[in-house]
Formats: C-alpha cells, sequence, structure tokens
C-alpha cells in the first residue's frame, strides 16, 4: 500500500478511519507497517467538516485496493491535438468564483519553469519589458487576467531579429506576447520569463515565443472570456454547446490524454481482481477449436466421395473445409492426395508442403509429399531439366531418408547428369579440338596452298587459265574438307579402338545396369576401319600431307595423353565418352 | 431458449439470510458474467493491433440494457443470461464495437460450464444463435427501441481534465484520481444508477476525491461540484454513494 496515499486519507478523515482501517485491514501486512506511522498523522489532523461513516468503511474495506502502488495512472499519451478532439472549457475557477487573492496565492504556488504565458507588454525598459499576464497556455488553464500579474523579460532573453541592432526595438506597448517563463521568486511573487526558445521543455517547444496575434490565443481562454462578458453562462451549458464534446472519439482521446487503460482496466469489485485467463478461454482460440472441428467434419464427407471414386464432390468438401478453416492440415493432405491423383501434381506439392508448415509430424503428408516429389522429379527428367529435377528428389528425400524410391531415383539421375556432363565434355572437347585442328588445317591449309602456288605457277606456263586453278581450288577445298572429317573420323575410331581394348572389362559391367539410358553402342570400329584405309588413299594421292599427318600423330597422341589421364576416373565415364564418340560418330557417319 | 443455457444457470441462492432479494442477486451476477466476458478479456484480444473488444462504454450500453429490460419484465419468464448476451450482441451494434455471435456464444458457454470444449457447430448451435438474435428483438421492442444513452463516461473525462487545471500538478500526477474515478464508474453498472449521467460523474468523482483525502483548492462562491453541473444538489450526491457502496457490498454476498 502506498503510504503516502493512505497517510492523506487517514489524515483527511481522522481516527475514526484510522480505527475502522484497523479493524478492516487486520491481516494485511502491508498496513502494519504503517499502522504506527498514521497513528501519529492522526493526531495532528485538523478539525473537518460531518464525517461520513458509510464512506469511511468502504475506504476501509476497499484499502489494499484504493492505495495499491500499481494505480498509478500510466504516463498520458502525448498526443497531436487537433481542434475539437474534445471540449476545451475555460478555467473551473472562473465558475467557482474564487476570490483574487487565493487565485493568486494558487496561482505563485503551481507555475513552474517551463510554463508559457501570454501577456501585453506594458512598459519598456533599457533592461527588459514588462508583460501583464492575460492567461497560461500549453495546456495549462487559470484565471488569471484580473490578477494583474506583471513579468519581467529581460534583455538578454530577447532573441536578436537581425537587422535590428536593438532587438528591444521591435516590440511595441500593447503587443500580445507568448513566453516561457524562466523563474519564479514565489515568496516575492515576481516572475521572469524569456522568449528564447531553449526556455521551454521539449514537449511544448512546438509553441511560437514572441509577438502574437488574438487569434492565437489558447481556447479555453477566448471561451473564459465569453462567459465572463454573460451572466447566464454555466459550465455545464457551455460544455454542451462546444463542438468538442460531441466528437465521437472523444472518450478514447481523453482517456489517453489522462493515462487511464482500457486494456487493463483497474476494479474495486473483489470477484473483478485480475484473473489470469487462459489462452484457451479467449473467444479466438474457442472459435479455432470449433472451425477445425467443423472443417474436419466436412474432409472427411470428401474422403467419402473420394474413394467411391466422386472426384469433384470431394474437392468442393475439401475447398468447403479449408474456407471454414484456412490451412487445416487434414483437409490440405487430402486436397493434396487429390491433386496429384488427378496430375496437378504442382498444386498437390504446395498443399503438402503448407500442411507441413503447420503440423510437421503429420506422416500421411510426409508420405504424400516425397512420392509426389519424387513422380514430379521423374516428369521434370523427361523434360531434361536435371537439375530441378536433382532438386525435387534431393528434397524428398530429405524428408524421409528411407524412402527408397527416392533414392533409386536420385541415383539415376546422377547417372543421367553425370552423362550429360560428359557428353557437355566432349562437346567442349571436340570443339577445342575442331579449333586446333582448324588451326591446324588451317596450317596445313597454308602448306598446301603454296605448294599449289607452284603448281600452279608451273601450270599457269603450260596453260594460264584462271579457271582450272579455281576448279582446283574448290576441289582442293572440298578435299580438304572431306580429308577434315575423316581425319577426325579416324581420330575418334582410333581413340574408340583403343579405349574398347583397355576397358571392356568395365565396359561389360556398366553395361548391363544402365542398359535403359545407353542404347548398346553399335558396333562400327569395322566401318570405321575401311574409311580409314580410303582416307588414308586420298591423303597421299592428293596431297603431300606429311606434314600435317605428323601434327595429326602428335596432336592424336596428345589425346591420348589426355585420355589416359582421365580414364583414371570412373569407369562410367569411359563409357560415356565411348557413347559420346559413337553418337558424334553415328551423327557423322549419317 | 437453449436448454444448454438453462441448465448452466447457477440457481439463486434460497437461504433465509436478509439481503438483497434472488432478483437482485441475479442481476448482479449476471452483470458480472457480461463484464468479465466483455469487460475485461475473454472476448478482448489485440489481433494485429486491431482490437476485438469491448471498451467501458459499450459495456456500460450492454448493462443499462439489461437492467432496463428487467425493470419492465421478470426473469421468471426470461432466461437472464440469454437476454445478457442478446445485450452484448446489441450494445456492440449501437456503439460500433461489433461482436459476432459465434463467439458470443462460445465464450458464455465457456464461462457457464468452465474448462469445455467448444460447441459443435451443428443445429443446436444454431439454434442458440436464433435464439439470441429473436431476443435482441424483443429487448429492442420492450425498450421502444431506444438504445443510446447518455452515459457519464464522457461528462467525467471532461470534470477530470478541469480538475486537473485547478490542481498542483504534482499533488495530481502523485494521486490516482482518474484511476479510481474509472474503476468506480465501470463498477457502478453491476447495479443500475437511474440518475442522469453528469450527476452520476460529479458523484464519482466526489467519491474518489474522499476516498483518497483530497481537497480541491479553492474557496469559491460555489463549490466545484455545483459548477460541474447545473441542477446537482448534495443530498444527490450523497444518495449516489450510497447506492453506488451498496453496489459493492452486493459483491460478496452475490457471487
Amino acid at each position: 500500500m502506498d503510504r503516502d496515499l493512505l497517510r492523506q486519507s487517514v489524515s483527511y478523515h481522522g481516527h475514526t478511519l484510522f480505527s475502522l482501517l484497523k479493524c478492516e485491514q487486520q491481516e494485511n501486512p502491508d498496513f502494519q507497517c504503517i499502522a504506527g506511522d498514521l497513528s501519529r498523522t492522526v493526531q495532528y489532523r485538523k478539525e473537518r467538516r460531518v464525517e461520513n461513516v458509510a464512506v469511511q468503511q468502504f475506504i476501509a474495506r476497499k484499502a489494499d485496493l484504493l492505495f495499491s502502488p500499481s494505480w498509478q495512472s500510466s504516463t498520458p499519451s502525448v498526443k497531436e491535438e487537433t481542434e475539437d478532439m474534445y471540449a476545451v472549457m475555460p478555467p473551473l475557477e472562473q465558475f467557482m468564483e474564487v476570490p483574487g487573492s487565493d487565485r493568486r496565492n494558487l496561482f505563485f504556488r503551481d507555475i513552474e519553469r517551463g510554463d508559457v504565458v501570454i501577456g501585453r507588454i506594458n512598459s519598456i525598459r533599457e533592461f527588459g519589458f514588462f508583460v501583464t499576464l492575460i492567461c497560461l497556455s500549453g495546456g495549462l488553464g487559470r484565471d488569471i487576467e484580473d490578477l494583474e500579474i506583471t513579468a519581467l523579460c529581460p534583455l538578454r532573453d530577447v532573441p536578436t531579429h537581425g537587422n535590428h541592432d536593438d532587438p528591444l526595438s521591435y516590440y511595441q506597448n500593447g503587443d500580445l506576447i507568448q513566453a516561457g517563463v524562466k523563474d519564479v521568486d514565489r515568496y516575492h511573487e515576481k516572475l521572469t520569463v524569456s522568449l528564447q526558445p531553449s526556455s521551454l521543455p521539449s514537449s511544448l517547444s512546438h509553441l511560437k515565443l514572441g509577438v502574437i496575434g488574438v487569434d492565437d490565443m489558447p481556447a479555453h481562454y477566448s471561451r473564459s472570456v465569453a462567459v465572463a462578458s454573460s451572466t447566464t453562462e454555466t459550465y455545464e451549458k457551455v460544455l454542451k454547446r462546444t463542438l468538442g464534446f460531441a466528437n465521437p472519439s472523444t472518450v478514447e482521446f481523453l482517456l489517453g490524454k489522462l493515462g487511464i487503460s482500457e486494456t487493463d482496466p483497474a476494479s474495486l469489485m473483489r470477484g473483478l481482481q485480475t484473473k489470469n485467463f487462459l489462452k484457451e478461454d479467449y473467444a479466438t482460440s474457442i472459435r479455432k477449436k470449433q472451425s477445425a472441428s467443423w472443417a474436419l467434419k466436412c474432409v472427411k464427407i470428401g474422403v467419402d466421395h473420394f474413394k467411391s471414386g466422386r472426384h469433384v464432390e470431394a474437392m468442393n468438401e475439401y475447398n468447403k473445409g479449408l474456407e471454414i478453416d484456412t490451412n487445416n492440415v487434414e483437409a490440405l493432405v487430402a486436397r493434396g492426395a487429390l491433386y496429384a491423383t488427378k496430375g496437378s501434381l504442382n498444386k498437390a506439392i504446395d498443399d503438402f508442403e503448407l500442411a507441413l508448415e503447420s503440423c510437421p509430424t503429420h506422416r500421411n503428408a510426409r508420405k504424400y509429399l516425397c512420392q509426389t516429389l519424387v513422380e514430379r522429379g521423374g516428369q521434370v527428367e523427361e523434360e531434361e531439366k536435371l537439375a530441378t529435377a536433382e532438386g525435387l528428389y534431393r528434397k524428398a528425400l530429405a524428408l524421409d531418408e528411407t524412402f527408397e524410391e527416392a533414392e533409386e531415383a536420385l541415383q539415376k539421375l546422377q547417372k543421367h547428369i553425370q552423362k550429360s556432363l560428359r557428353l557437355k565434355e566432349e562437346e567442349a572437347a571436340k570443339e577445342e579440338k575442331d579449333m586446333n585442328k582448324s588451326v591446324e588445317t588451317s596450317a596445313e591449309k597454308l602448306r598446301k596452298l603454296l605448294k599449289e602456288e607452284k603448281r600452279r605457277k608451273r601450270k599457269r606456263k603450260r596453260s594460264s587459265s584462271s579457271s582450272s586453278s579455281s576448279s582446283s581450288d574448290s576441289t582442293l577445298s572440298s578435299s580438304h574438307k572431306k580429308s577434315k572429317k575423316r581425319k577426325k573420323r579416324s581420330l575418334s575410331s582410333h581413340s574408340h579402338k583403343k579405349r574398347s581394348h583397355r576397358s571392356s572389362s568395365n565396359e561389360n559391367k556398366t553395361f548391363d545396369s544402365k542398359e535403359e539410358w545407353y542404347p548398346p553402342p553399335a558396333n562400327t570400329s569395322a566401318s570405321f576401319l575401311n574409311q580409314k584405309q580410303d582416307m588414308a588413299k586420298l591423303l597421299e594421292g592428293n596431297v603431300r600431307v606429311s606434314s600435317a599427318k605428323e601434327g595429326e600423330v602428335n596432336h592424336y597422341s596428345k589425346r591420348q595423353d589426355q585420355e589416359s589421364g582421365i580414364h583414371q576416373g570412373s569407369a562410367e565415364k569411359s563409357i560415356h565418352r565411348k557413347n559420346s564418340s559413337s553418337s558424334a560418330g553415328s551423327e557423322y557417319s549419317r | 431458449m437453449e436448454s444448454c443455457v438453462g441448465l448452466a444457470l447457477k440457481k439463486p441462492r434460497l437461504d433465509a439470510e436478509p439481503g438483497p432479494d434472488p432478483d437482485t442477486r441475479t442481476h448482479f451476477r449476471v452483470c458480472r458474467f457480461i463484464m468479465e466476458t466483455v469487460g475485461n478479456k475473454q472476448l478482448y484480444q489485440t489481433c494485429e493491433g486491431v482490437k476485438l473488444g469491448m471498451c467501458s462504454e459499450p459495456l456500460a450500453t450492454a448493462c443499462t440494457v439489461y437492467h432496463r429490460f428487467f425493470q419492465c419484465c421478470s426473469t421468471r419468464v426470461f432466461e437472464p443470461y440469454l437476454v445478457a448476451m442478446a445485450a452484448i450482441y446489441l450494445a456492440g451494434k449501437v456503439e460500433e464495437q461489433h461482436l459476432r455471435t459465434r463467439d458470443i456464444i462460445n465464450v458464455c458457454h465457456r464461462y457457464l460450464n468452465p474448462g469445455s470444449d467448444p460447441l459443435e457447430l451443428d443445429s443446436r448451435f444454431w439454434d442458440l444463435r436464433d435464439s439470441i438474435v429473436q431476443c435482441e428483438l424483443l429487448v429492442l421492442r420492450v425498450l421502444n427501441f431506444q438504445v443510446s444513452f447518455q452515459h457519464p463516461h464522457k461528462y467525467l473525462l471532461h470534470y477530470l481534465l478541469s480538475l486537473k487545471a485547478l490542481m498542483n500538478r504534482h499533488a495530481w500526477d502523485r494521486t490516482p484520481i482518474a484511476v479510481t474515478t474509472w474503476a468506480l464508474l465501470r463498477d457502478s453498472y453491476h447495479g443500475s444508477l437511474c440518475h442522469p449521467p453528469q450527476h452520476v460523474a460529479v458523484a464519482i468523482l466526489y467519491l474518489a476525491l474522499q476516498t483518497l483525502g483530497v481537497e480541491v483548492p479553492g474557496d469559491g462562491e460555489r463549490e466545484w461540484w455545483q459548477v460541474l453541473s447545473d441542477d446537482i444538489t448534495k443530498p444527490a450526491i450523497d444518495d449516489i454513494i450510497v447506492e453506488l457502496i451498496q453496489i459493492y457490498n452486493m459483491d460478496a454476498k452475490c457471487t
């Protein structure tokens, strides 16, 4: 219990309250500590008016609640106050007709540094100017106009206005000034004000200090003027007449302004003291449970439809269930299964994943998801999107490590990928070869051309016809092309033969298991042999390509080295190579 | 009238001890039921910052509707809890803080049968919902469709502001006047105070100041409470305070 509050109350009410308190709050340990303190307070209390026993009894009974420290208001939220958020009333003092002396006392008791006052300049001196206060601003409201309180604004607190040498010359008698209180001498009833913005606290820093117009006067002042001029105005009348009073959001705004909380409302009823409401008692959780069980019913009906083959009705039931309870796990799983059966695998996957998000331990969801992923992976593989397929298989495996189909499919896929990788490598190598070859063939060409030139010169001496040279050129070029091709073929056949010798054993093993992937290689070696002989003849016949052949052989040996190096890799690769070469060969043979 | 509510209704204690009559006790209990389900926390949660509960004014409307209904009708004819549910539903509409019947039914069922499973959404449930809606229409007719009330809340808040301006700011800050008055006002709806809203507000403020031992500064020609309301008198204030204290006394006897 808050000691000060209790003391305040007891000193107000006197010893009757104290004795009642002792009676009612005997068991309260807090009270016992304070009791000694309170007895002293009671002695020093002044006499009061009539005592109301019922009220005192009420206080005594509720003392532990009333004076609990947790009842302090929360700090009021400082919100932007637009006009008419609530009814701004003239000061209560005015209605109460409090005598001037009292008001003066109260004013000097309560005014503090940082408050904002409005006054009229009544005299300007060298050291500053004097203002007669009219009213308070910035949230305070007192009726002080007729008290003729003056305040001094010293020179140093008058901000300079740039051009003016003497800041005071900016001001004249009779100007309305808004200023911040800088210093208060309560005993002598003297006030010092300042026009510097630094004299205001941060919450009031938006107020403009200095000369203001009549329109800038606070609302409560203008209203109090109106009230003063009329004899029939009462607080209630003014309140009801003010537009702000009719604002529907007044209550909410003022609760914030006064620091009263609606989220944790206080009560003096014993029965309403903060209970711990279980989360299950909240409306949303009850509703969720209810929706879930209703949705489940729909799903059951849907599953019946599904089993009897009525897919459309089943889908309707599932969708209905999901409308009632979005992300209902059972409904999602059932719908996913339906999608998978119908073939919309992507939608099925989405549903299963959503279901697993809410309930990661759902067995069926996992199972179905794995199956669907694998199936989808198969589809995607056929479309040659191998990376996606791999991702899908891995996902399925991640979900369920024991899922054999996924494991197998993944392995198949990996081989497929490697095969295609090798294919690509071969392509790349071939391109490289072509590049090299083309480099060489161009060197070759050059030599040939040079020789031809010599021949032509000799020929020209015999018969200078451009057509023959051009035709020979063309024949030469075509033969070049042919020879190029044949050389390629020879190389590949060489490599093919070599490899077949080396890795025949491996070949057999791997072949059996990979039958469905790799078509059995055509028995192409023999066909190439014939061609090779033809080619050799051609070569010898047409052009002296000894140097070129050398180059060829060198290249071939280089290639062999390369290949032998690679051979140290897996047997599978060789088969890939073989097949790629054979396929390449078959391309050419076509 | 649904049996689930009827069965769960606690029978009023029929002991011979002197005190409030059974009806008053029932009403107190039902209002407590409204307060707990609506006013405090059960129907009230934050959902992404948007409140789905009721503030003090709609709560006041619900209780006022309930009290006024039973001023005309008898508890023997109409089931009080059903009327309370209808009152909650109606108040939500009047004060623009709509509550759904499904939520109202769920929470009320839970209140009356603590720890039970949510009701199945079967035909029984929908019958219950229908009975609430029909009861709502009945309540409207009994009240002659006058369901928008002037509550003391607005008056009280303005009075608090004016008083705050009058007092020393530090004295104000350390005495929980505002919170106390608000608590008193909310609790007052356990019973029915048939007084003008300004009077109720002034009386509550008066009681709060008395309990906390606060002296309002300024000895003017008129007292502060005379100023706040044109036609209030000290006896009127005293009457209201007495009624208020009696409502608190019922707390121990009725629950």
